[in-house]
């Protein structure tokens, strides 16, 4: 059995069996950012699914079968079709998947979104860069750049006039850059937004979603992850089970 | 601009779900100020409606002809054939930045070998794709969005002399031959002499560069 809190599966495991009729199986990793966006979508649209999580530090051979990247999150359903890559499988769960519509169906309102998710693409560098380098030098630089770019978005909600990146409402653009979000506080990067008084309006009405908060994850477990991750322990992934 | 590989794909989806259009040719080394107005860095392509709507990035515009204009569908209509054209597009990333690399590296007159190295290794994983598919094509026996979106820079080998690199590739090279026969792909070639004269003055920073060849 697994699911959300489940151990990682790791070199050596068997490979699981074959997704059951109904369900669709993501494999994941608890503190994985990528990976929630796709938690994320499944728990806002009320797709019944399981979890299996993978040790991204010893990863099981069978992985490589399910993405040639070694990566999560990849989707497996019970036709036994893969897909990976965060955005392409978010994407899959609206169009494959009935209930609310994340992304809109008017072309154009499609392409915004798309556009505004391309002004974010610099961020999770950035923020990984900073994880790695925040105990070392001086990161001024880094946290300079990431102002810069959190500026961009501030100016869409600014011309849109709207809380959420999409409108009134929350949509794709909303969940797919939130992890990283999340992350800031933790990563003592909060200053970040301190120019960006829209974003940090649009962060308090992010953890009001039931679909967020539903997936907050621990700042305690993702602190004692983080730690470990940095120092490549295989038991990172599995920190605070 | 009459060479960009990126409006190039645009282009050919215009052309191939036979969208009526018009063009604006903007000189890269010599923007208009006005064109800020529609792209932020002055990049393109950027397409503008009769509603002032501008989409711009290659692959979004792409997608939105494919949803806004009737006819042939060039994005498959089943979620998981449309989630495995776009992963398939993540397999192409490198290439375009290493095309232009060795082109860069060759006009300046450098060795190129680790690149072209590196691009051949792009080009087998796109052959293994086509060997395991078993098809003509990246989307199926038919041209698709993903072949659209590929061509480009598979049409500028040759002519930035790095067409060797799909010497190890036959799957490829029968997909670039099958291409060639596509009438879309065909009623967009540019001349190759043209492009060398593009080229020639591109590298030589002249601003002309971008109307090499236009009669008027």
């Amino acid at each position: 059995m697994s699911g959300a809190s489940a151990r990682s599966l790791a070199k050596g495991s068997a490979p699981p069996g074959p997704v059951p009729e109904g369900l669709i199986r993501v494999y994941s990793m608890r503190f994985c950012p990528f990976a929630q966006r796709t938690l994320l979508v499944l728990k806002a649209k009320g797709i019944r699914h399981e979890i299996i999580n993978i040790n991204l530090k010893n990863k099981p051979e069978w992985f490589f079968k399910k993405n040639p990247f070694g990566l999560v999150p990849v989707l497996e359903n019970s036709q036994g079709q893969l897909i990976y890559e965060s955005a392409i499988t978010c994407e899959y769960l609206d169009e494959a998947y009935p209930g609310k519509k994340l992304l809109p169906d008017d072309p154009y309102e499609k392409a915004c979104q798309k556009m505004v998710f391309e002004l974010f693409s610099k961020v999770p560098s950035l923020v990984t860069s900073f994880l790695r380098r925040r105990n070392e030098e001086d990161c001024s630089g880094l946290k300079a750049e990431l102002r810069k770019e959190l500026s961009k978005l501030e100016e869409v909600l600014t011309n849109k006039k709207t809380t959420f990146f999409g409108g009134s409402s929350l949509s794709m653009t909303d969940y797919l850059i939130w992890p990283w979000f999340e992350r800031l506080e933790i990563l003592e990067l909060n200053d970040c937004v301190d120019h960006t008084p829209k974003l940090k309006l649009w962060m308090a009405a992010m953890r009001q979603d039931p679909a967020v908060s539903a997936l907050l994850t621990d700042p305690k477990a993702l602190r004692g992850f983080f730690n470990l991750y940095l120092q490549n322990s295989p038991e990172a992934c599995d920190y605070g089970l | 601009m009459r060479f960009c590989p990126y409006a190039h794909r645009t282009r050919l989806v215009l052309r191939a779900k036979g969208i009526r259009h018009e063009v604006i040719n903007i000189n890269l080394r010599n923007k208009p100020e006005w064109y800020y107005t529609k792209h932020p860095f002055g990049q393109i392509p950027v397409l503008e409606n009769s509603k002032c709507q501008l989409i711009y990035e290659s692959v979004i515009a792409c997608e939105y002809l494919d949803d806004a204009y009737p006819g042939r569908k060039l994005y498959p209509y089943d979620p998981y054939e449309r989630a495995r054209q776009k992963m398939l597009l993540e397999l192409f990333y490198k290439v375009p930045h290493l095309t232009k690399e060795c082109l860069v590296a060759l006009r300046c007159g450098r060795e190129c070998a680790d690149l072209k190295l590196a691009l051949r290794q792009e080009f087998c994983n796109l052959e293994e794709i086509l060997g395991y598919q078993n098809t003509i094509f990246f989307g199926g026996d038919c041209i698709s969005m993903i072949d659209y979106l590929f061509w480009p820079w598979f049409e500028r080998l040759d002519v930035y002399g790095i067409a060797d690199c799909l010497n190890h590739t036959p799957a490829l090279r029968l997909w670039t031959a099958a291409m060639k026969q596509d009438p879309t792909v065909c009623a967009l070639l540019i001349d190759k002499n043209i492009f060398l004269g593009f080229l020639n003055l591109y590298f030589q920073n002249n601003p002309d560069a971008f109307d090499y060849g236009l009669t008027c």
